[in-house]
């Protein structure tokens, strides 16, 4: 009977402590297990044969796994780049940086999480090394600012720029080009119908061609709420109409996002819905994509440049240009979109060393001008961006190049998500919610803002 | 004095029992006491554990600030009544259905089976499917709607005046199926003698459902309200698929707790959540047990 009573016992404690142990990280039988430490001494490995980039799933993604092939021809050190669907990237990484060692070398991230990166020590500081492998001033200064360095324009350096992204328009050019249409428009406002170089012009156009009876209206923009898509489109107009998030030296917010130019623009941009297919107020940037190329119902396209390549492939392809952000006065705001790479601290320093040489290797102009050969492969490099040979390389590379002067970015401090979350619920409520003015949402957020900001003793 | 047979049948007793606690302790015990250490921390989500700073009583003390921008005590007032209006209409109309299916006529079983269908599907699944039938401009639905010669359709994910009920819409969809299922068996199990002793009485259809079919099939009922309230509290699938997790009109505690947890990485102030949660599932299901306790000594009484 005790010899029954002892194995259930080892069974039980078996399960137990095997259903409860702590989350081991994907197998890396390659990898050396050394302790962490943020700074990297040492030289690559030379027993390293695998290098792991995470990155979102999406083309990109696949073009980088192809420079990676390369890359392994060229050195023996296989990349491999795993893609994560969007909607679980963040979240992953995240989780992945709370193991003690990260199953990733480099991760691909958002500018936004540079904050939480650099002042968690989750992200090796590139200050002094960037520097020595790439010449600094040949990254575009807005990429370099807002996707490589924390604080922004501080000069310290935690990634180094790998999709460079903005946000911009895609149009129907064969409707553009209509013979009946261009007379009709000059017909109606008096000039020639062109794609529009300011808002005032914008909302003309988009009017012109909303015609609900036959299933056209004049644009779609980003404002679904899954996660920024609503912030990312509507902070390029509050941009050009002269507001901002805040004062990125001081944190100061009051005064700034609810300023009457803040007011005024988040307004205007609920007037821009009018022009939308219905449901226009909460549309994602997959659901974006359908409403042009799938449905083939808007006239113009808000979102990032990357997803250009989806709708060059598309049935709408041929019959599509590209277009840079409106202006406002003279003023333009542009989104900053793409990610930088950054090395992981929680990886040993063998494979921080090896993860260098290939970021070095990256920024190479030879790297660089294979890259952006792939599928929304754009790049920082400002050589590459002024070549004709990029600029002429797509339809709409001339237009991204013409957009990166204008990047901004929204907030990236550790904090970014929580002051996401509520600008997305605050602008949301003022599309959706005719009682709720423009001015009260952005009092709201202002409020909510200064108090995550002062609570993380930024403020 | 203990004899040797006693000794081996307490430590049989043992053996029997530990793996089932050892499992209790690792998967809920532990991690229960480890959430309530953390919701007095103000830990995120990539700290390691010897950096968790503690706060006292502050997480909460902002769950119950009595505060506009209290955004929990918005998502709690949404899941409350969303939880409140799901279960009554699927209650009552499962019940109706139950009520209405009762009777033995041909092909009941085909029609039981179509009846049932939604509550077999995945919920994430059907969440995303009802997301493209709800397409304000494409959707199956405003195209039926347009086509029969609506000339305004709702704006199912947009007007903030109908969302709700949007989501609303689709929990009833899915789960009346489960609440007429134990509608069924409720009354299924009612005794035939006590409905013919009622017709040899004469009594009225009306006072045999009153005093005969409500009354007894009632504790099946309170526990199907019970396991669908406490389902209904975690709603998740269908705000995250309709509306996304930061709309006021749609946020429930669950994707309040997914947004502060995984995408803001606060997990001392998510933890917090979590506990004022637990204490309210605990309390909504010990009044429904208690009520359905004293509706058995009722009929034990009779």
């Amino acid at each position: 009977m005790k010899h029954y009573v002892g194995t259930s016992l080892i069974l039980a404690l078996a399960v137990v402590f095997t259903g409860c142990g702590k989350k081991e990280s994907a197998p890396r039988s390659e990898r050396d297990p050394a302790p962490v430490e943020a700074s990297v001494q040492g030289q690559a490995d030379d027993d390293a044969t695998v290098l792991t980039i995470w990155w979102a799933q999406w083309d990109p993604a696949v073009g980088l796994q192809e420079l990676g092939d390369d890359y392994e021809k060229k050195t023996g050190i296989k990349v491999e780049v795993r893609q994560i669907p969007w909607g679980k990237y963040q979240e992953q990484v995240f989780l992945e940086f709370g193991n003690k060692q990260t199953s990733f070398d480099i991760v691909v991230g958002d500018s936004q999480w540079l904050g939480k990166g650099a002042t968690e020590g989750l992200y090796v500081d590139l200050t002094q090394w960037l520097p020595t492998v790439t010449d600094i001033d040949k990254i575009h200064p807005q990429a370099r600012k807002y996707l490589c360095e924390y604080p922004a324009g501080s000069g310290k350096f935690f990634a180094a720029p790998c999709e460079t992204d903005a946000i911009g328009f895609a149009y129907r050019k064969d409707w553009f080009e209509a013979e009946k249409e261009r007379e009709a428009f000059k017909a109606k406002y008096d000039r020639e119908l062109a794609v529009p170089e300011t808002w005032d012009e914008f909302v003309q156009v988009a009017e012109f061609f909303t015609r609900p009876d036959e299933q056209r209206y004049g644009c779609v923009l980003l404002t679904g709420r899954s996660y920024d898509a609503l912030v990312m489109g509507f902070q390029q107009v509050m941009w050009s109409f002269g507001g901002s998030w805040g004062d990125a030296d001081t944190h100061q917010v009051d005064g700034h996002v609810n300023s009457s130019a803040s007011a005024e623009a988040l307004d205007f941009f609920k007037s821009l819905l009018e022009y939308t297919p219905q449901g226009g107020g909460n549309i994602d940037y997959d659901r974006i994509l359908e409403s042009y190329k799938d449905t083939q119902s808007a006239a113009m396209l808000m979102t990032y440049f990357a997803f250009f390549p989806a709708i060059e492939g598309s049935d709408v392809g041929a019959n599509s240009g590209y277009f840079a952000m409106p202006s406002k006065d003279g003023k333009r705001g542009v989104s900053l979109g793409g990610q930088g790479f950054s090395i992981s601290a929680k990886t040993s320093p063998q494979q921080q060393a090896v993860a260098k040489k290939f970021i070095a290797w990256f920024l190479e102009r030879e790297t660089q001008e294979k890259w952006i050969t792939k599928p929304g492969g754009f790049t920082a490099h400002t050589d590459v961006l002024a070549s004709e040979a990029f600029r002429s390389a797509t339809r709409y590379n001339a237009a991204f190049a013409d957009s990166l002067d204008d990047m901004q970015d929204f907030w990236n401090v550790p904090q970014y998500n929580e002051l996401l979350s509520i600008a997305m619920s605050h602008l949301g409520a003022a599309l959706d919610d005719d009682t709720v003015t423009a001015k009260q949402a952005l009092d709201r957020i202002a409020e909510e803002h200064t108090e995550v900001l002062q609570d993380a003793g930024l403020l | 004095m203990a004899t040797g047979q006693q000794s081996s049948d307490g430590l049989m007793k043992w053996g029997l029992v530990a793996p089932a606690l050892l499992l209790l302790i690792g998967l809920n015990i532990f991690p229960l006491a480890y959430n309530i250490r953390l919701s007095f921390t103000k830990a995120t989500l990539t700290q390691a554990p010897a950096d968790h700073e503690a706060v006292g009583g502050r997480n909460y003390a902002r769950i119950f600030k009595a505060d506009e921008s209290n955004r929990y005590a918005a998502a709690l007032r949404t899941t409350a009544r969303f939880v409140l209006m799901a279960v009554s209409i699927e209650l009552l109309l499962g019940y109706l259905l139950a009520l209405s299916l009762k009777p033995r006529f041909p092909g009941k079983s085909v029609v039981l089976l179509v009846f049932l269908i939604p509550m077999m599907l995945s919920p994430a699944v059907m969440a995303l499917f009802w997301n493209l039938i709800y397409d304000e401009e494409f959707g199956v639905l405003n195209q039926a709607l347009r086509f029969v010669g609506f000339a305004s359709v709702p704006g199912w994910k947009t007007d903030t005046a109908v969302k709700f009920y949007t989501i609303l819409m689709i929990d009833v969809w899915m789960w009346t199926p489960f609440m007429m299922l134990i509608s069924m068996a409720a009354l299924n199990a009612i005794p035939d003698y006590i409905y013919e002793a009622a017709e040899i009485d004469r009594a009225r259809r009306w006072t045999v459902f009153r005093r005969i079919t409500l009354p007894m099939s009632a504790p099946l009922l309170i526990l199907a309200a019970l396991l669908r309230t406490t389902d209904a509290l975690k709603q998740f699938d269908y705000v995250m698929a309709i509306t996304g997790p930061n709309d006021p009109a749609t946020e429930t505690l669950s994707t309040l707790m997914y947004q502060v947890m995984f995408r803001n990485f606060k997990v001392g102030l998510g933890s917090a959540y979590a506990i004022v949660v637990l204490v309210i599932v605990i309390a909504v299901a010990t009044l429904f047990i208690r009520y359905l306790d004293r509706l058995r000594e009722q009929e034990h009484a009779l």
